[in-house]
């Protein structure tokens, strides 16, 4: 028998459960009874539309199923399901981790909540995050054609963010270091000055994340403080694999503190910048996986993955042009919400 | 069998079997705060310490990795850096994987595997040393590297330390170190007894005793070998239990919850009392000094087998049986996962580019260059209360010693992070009087008298730079320097190479030397060699003839090490000092009227005086040998018809090769002179040059012989004259 490859998890975010996703589980998990099943009990006992109903809608509603207590429930059950249809026969799971709500989702494959309690931590931060604050997110592409990040054009924009920020009655901060992009978040204020004067990003336009708050920023001081107090620590425990935070941080088996990983998540976790890129580059050099999983719906946080292998040469990877030639080869990146891959990583 | 493999089969054996040591200690982890998550996050990093030890091996017989010299049976100096905060400076030997990899873990983002990995490998990428050496440190991580095996990273350890509580009282704002930090630095039980490391602790607890602070723990662990000769049992506790000055704290390498709580107390002390502590861990050597080293030369079967049965990682494993933080099962998960997963991280290390070039390898020997604070630009009246003591002679001619005082008050004045320090340097101002009232002016904490001890006294400079001052320190005598050359030759000009230009330690040390002092000589005085200079990579050596050049250089030479970060050696002829005359009696030309920052023409790195424009000759020389050929060249001139240039070579090293060239064009013939002995001294080097770069000129030189300098009349005799300049002069004009 061959030796099992060591991989890595990667649990995508928000934005990741589009028009093209609509059925999702209904198309790749009809067969699992559980988890799903009791993921819509519990919406059910809240009167809420069920995760089946929402996925076997008949057509994908932007103003429905974007929304954060909807979008955030559906992505988890995604994401959990994909996570339990990897092949373990061929796969060792090195260490998890993801991007901003993936972290719930990071929480739950790790093991470090259980799947109900991610759950129910997914559907309340979901819903706190909608009913929550003023704001939202815009996205910055900082890239060249080939995924390399313009120094320069970084440095520009950083500079011209934290000047806005600066202003009175504007907020705006990093949100997200997203590979070649950033998310930043702040208020309407800030995310209009951002938009109008935000100097050409060559690779595509800034981007309104549409129902997306704040995330990941001071601004979400009162999510945080809702969290704390909904969301019991003793529903954390020691995760079963590695799980790298949203700072680059490792959470080991057996080394992890629950109410530390609580007050992480609901706290730190909430109201800082969230570095995607350093997590996926710790885990990559810490970890050194024979392959990435990048748990589905959707396959956009690839793009963001692959721009973080490019810029510190991962695997020899200096450019877009390397990376799709090796995914054309032997993907390193296997992204289970893409049919022609999915079957690399399932039995 | 590899004795690492033996080790490691008999580690798996014993945890599968549960046959796991009774502890050392009856420390309860609950008892002194230690929770069990936090026992195996300790465990982790020593599993990750070990395991890379045998990969280590493994990839040196592979031909992939280059350095085998492990942690293994230090493992509990993770403890320590548990104890520690990521921001206290840590000065680590070379068993100190575990504590890096430990310390990583208190900031996010660490990725200390892959960075050593990429050590082991000596790539390019490696993040510390840019693939130049297999270093423990880490920039974000405040560890230095250091690359010493005989404890000389102690003396500067020792000044980081006592820099803290200077920057402290002086309020200085740009500081590097933290003013709550502590400073650690770690040896072995071998490497205590060397005089350096002797020396640091001396020093270290000579200023506490005084009440000065010295927030310092000095890590000794303390395997009792030194590559194969035993400590005698028992020699580090007693040395160390009660010496004046130096708290103690033993504690135990095998046992996980006394080395917490013992470097918990060391850092206690260190922290809260700012008291230096000498903290004793027992450990064990495991497999020999380095891949190399084959134990069973000089150490019994029984004697190894002794050692191998205390291996730390066992004893790690019954306390967590013990205490229930994890089962044997977990504790080899853990083993094998953490060896599988650094075979897979080193599998893509050494595939990282290697450096390929002479001009890579050195791009680091030249720190960066910096944008320091901006100095004060001290108001007329701040100066003119200054010098109000001076008032009537500042604008008279005077001698280079206080020439060089006053340069000191004005840029002490203009930049609030130098201080000043050697033996004596205080309310004596020195022994020639260099720092005159710099006491009075600047008080205790800047202007600081020191123990007579050199090692010490450089490494106050390096590691007060380390925290971001810049020390102007004396050696009272050049031939002091010897004793301690190897911090600047080892320590100091290493730093940046070593560092790919992360760390660096500007530093001015000052000191009096060479010949012709009237009435003394002797060796130890008047000593007459700079070859110990010479050679060093990147170091910049320093030596005016005259009072003006001396004032400008010595600015030239602070702003080399605000912004450059230069580590520089400026030496003053002792016999120039007073000296006032040049041709006759009263003649006053050796003197200069002091210039004021303000009026400052400053002297470049490696610019040349050049005094004429004769092309009969041209006479290349330095400090007294200047002095000396400028009287020649009025005897040549008057009485030869001889039409020469003397040219003043100011900076001895870099050499500036092309200036020189420039500088004698047009000359038919060269003389070099140097009053240092023939042999190592720059006269070497120059008349390489004109050989290589100058093959038509004709170049003789005239050196101090190969000799001792002797006391009194005879002090002279070994080196050149006035007389025997012109002598020699006249020779090549005569043919």
């Amino acid at each position: 028998m061959a030796e099992k490859e060591a991989a890595l998890i990667v649990c995508p975010g928000r934005g990741t459960y589009g028009k093209s996703e609509l059925g999702y589980l209904k198309r790749f998990h009809s067969d699992k009874g559980e988890p799903i099943a009791s993921f819509d009990r519990l919406r059910s006992e809240r009167g809420q539309p069920t995760i089946s109903e929402l996925d076997g809608a008949d057509r994908f509603s932007p103003a429905l199923h974007t929304r954060g207590d909807i979008a955030s429930p559906l992505i988890f059950a995604a994401s959990y399901a994909d996570f339990l249809a990897i092949d373990r026969s061929r796969y060792d799971l090195a260490a998890a981790t993801g991007n901003s709500m993936g972290w719930y989702t990071t929480l739950a494959v790790a093991g470090a909540v259980g799947p109900e309690q991610g759950f129910r931590i997914i559907d309340a931060m979901g819903e706190n995050s909608q009913a929550g604050e003023a704001g939202g997110q815009v996205l910055l592409t900082l890239v060249d054609e080939e995924w390399k990040t313009l120094a320069d054009l970084r440095e520009q924009v950083l500079a011209l963010a934290a000047a806005i920020g600066a202003r009175d009655g504007c907020s705006l901060h990093v949100s997200i270091e997203l590979g070649g992009m950033i998310v930043f978040a702040g208020n309407e204020a800030g995310l209009a000055a951002l938009l109008a004067e935000a100097p050409p990003t060559p690779a595509r336009d800034p981007l309104r994340l549409v129902n997306h708050g704040p995330f990941h920023t001071p601004l979400m001081a009162g999510s945080s403080k809702r969290a704390m107090a909904q969301l019991p620590a003793d529903w954390f425990g020691s995760p079963e694999m590695p799980m790298i935070d949203g700072r680059g941080h490792i959470w080991r088996p057996f080394a992890s503190s629950p109410s530390a990983l609580h007050d992480y998540t609901f706290v730190t976790q909430i109201l800082e910048t969230y570095h995607f890129t350093r997590a996926l580059q710790v885990a990559v050099k810490e970890q050194a996986a024979d392959r990435i999983i990048l748990l589905g719906p959707g396959d956009t946080l690839g793009g963001a993955i692959a721009q973080a292998l490019i810029a510190i040469e991962w695997r020899g990877l200096r450019s877009k042009r390397d990376f799709q030639e090796m995914q054309a080869s032997d993907p390193f990146l296997v992204s289970m919400g893409r049919e022609d891959q999915r079957g690399l990583v399932t039995s | 069998m590899d004795a690492a493999e033996a080790i490691h089969q008999k580690f798996v054996a014993k945890v599968r079997a549960g046959n796991l040591p009774r502890r050392t200690s009856g420390v309860e982890p609950a008892d002194i705060g230690l929770s069990r998550e936090a026992m195996v996050e300790l465990f982790y990093s020593q599993v990750a310490s070990r395991q890379m030890d045998r990969l280590s091996r493994r990839l040196q017989a592979r031909g992939e990795g280059f350095y085998t010299i492990g942690s293994s049976g230090h493992e509990n100096n993770a403890a320590v850096a548990d104890a520690l905060r990521v921001d206290d400076m840590a000065f680590l030997h070379y068993r100190s994987n575990a504590f890096q990899i430990h310390r990583s873990k208190k900031l996010p983002g660490q990725t200390p595997c892959w960075d050593m990995l990429l050590s082991f490998a000596a790539s390019a990428e490696d993040p510390i040393s840019g693939g130049r050496h297999k270093v423990i440190g880490s920039k974000p991580l405040a560890i230095p590297p250091q690359t010493s095996t005989i404890a000389s990273h102690l003396p500067k350890a020792v000044g980081a330390a006592f820099s803290i509580g200077i920057a402290r009282m002086l309020k200085l704002e740009h500081t590097e170190l933290p003013r709550d930090s502590v400073v650690l630095c770690s040896f072995g039980d071998a490497s205590a007894n060397h005089s350096t490391a002797q020396g640091a602790f001396n020093t270290a607890a000579w200023a506490a005793y005084q009440g000065t602070p010295m927030p310092l723990i000095f890590l000794c662990e303390d395997n009792g070998i030194g590559i194969s000769t035993r400590t005698p049992p028992g020699w580090i506790g007693a040395s160390f239990r009660n010496r004046p000055g130096l708290d103690y704290v033993h504690c135990s390498g095998l046992d996980m919850a006394d080395a917490w709580r013992g470097a918990r107390d060391a850092a206690r002390i260190a922290r809260t009392q700012r008291r230096p502590v000498f903290l004793h861990m027992d450990c064990v050597r495991l497999y020999g000094h380095a891949g190399s080293d084959v134990q069973a030369t000089y150490l019994t079967r029984a004697q190894i087998e002794q050692d191998e049965e205390r291996d730390p990682l066992l004893y790690s494993a019954a306390l967590l049986v013990e205490q229930e933080a994890l089962s044997e099962r977990d504790i080899l998960d853990i083993y094998n996962e953490t060896e599988a997963t650094l075979a897979r991280v080193a599998e893509q290390a050494i595939a990282r580019p290697k450096l390929t070039t002479s001009k890579d390898v050195m791009a680091s020997i030249v720190p960066p260059r910096r944008s320091p604070a901006r100095a004060n630009t001290p108001t007329p009246e701040q100066r003119e209360a200054l010098f109000e003591r001076d008032r009537n002679m500042i604008d008279k001619p005077q001698h280079m010693a206080r020439l060089l005082s006053w340069a000191l008050a004005d840029l002490m004045l203009a930049h609030p992070e130098i201080i000043v320090a050697g033996e004596d340097v205080g309310p004596k101002g020195g022994v020639y009087n260099v720092t005159a009232k710099l006491h009075e002016r600047f008080g205790s904490c800047r202007v600081i008298n020191t123990l007579l001890d050199e090692q010490s006294i450089l490494g106050l400079g390096i590691g007060a730079a380390h925290n971001g001052l810049l020390a102007i320190t004396e050696i009272q005598f050049l031939a002091y320097v010897h004793n301690a050359e190897d911090q600047i030759r080892g320590e100091a000009a290493t730093l940046s190479f070593f560092s790919n230009g992360q760390y660096t330690n500007p530093t001015i040390i000052r000191i009096a030397g060479l010949g012709y002092q009237k009435g003394f000589g002797g060796h130890f005085h008047n000593d007459n060699s700079l070859a110990v200079f010479r050679d060093i990579p990147g170091l910049i050596l320093a030596c005016p003839s005259n009072g003006a050049d001396a004032v400008e250089m010595l600015r030239e030479c602070v702003r080399l090490a605000l912004e450059e970060q230069r580590v520089i050696v400026f030496v003053e002829p002792i016999a120039l000092y007073m000296t006032r005359d040049l041709h006759e009696e009263g003649d006053s030309l050796w003197t200069s009227t002091y210039a004021a920052p303000g009026s400052a023409k400053p002297v470049r790195l490696g610019e040349l005086g050049v005094h004429g424009s004769g092309t009969d000759l041209a006479i290349i020389s330095y400090a007294n040998g200047y002095y000396l050929s400028r009287q020649a060249e009025r005897i040549l001139s008057e009485r030869h018809g001889l039409a020469s240039r003397v040219i003043d070579l100011r900076w001895l090293a870099p050499l500036n090769e092309d200036g020189l060239i420039d500088a004698v064009a047009g000359c038919e013939r060269i003389l070099i002179v140097d009053e240092c002995r023939r042999t190592g001294s720059q006269s070497e080097a120059l008349m390489a040059l004109f050989a290589e770069r100058a093959p038509g000129v004709e170049c003789r030189r005239i050196a101090a012989e190969d000799s001792f300098i002797p006391l009194g009349r005879a002090a002279t005799l070994t080196l050149p004259s006035r007389d025997s300049i012109v002598a020699a002069a006249l020779e090549m004009v005569r043919g």
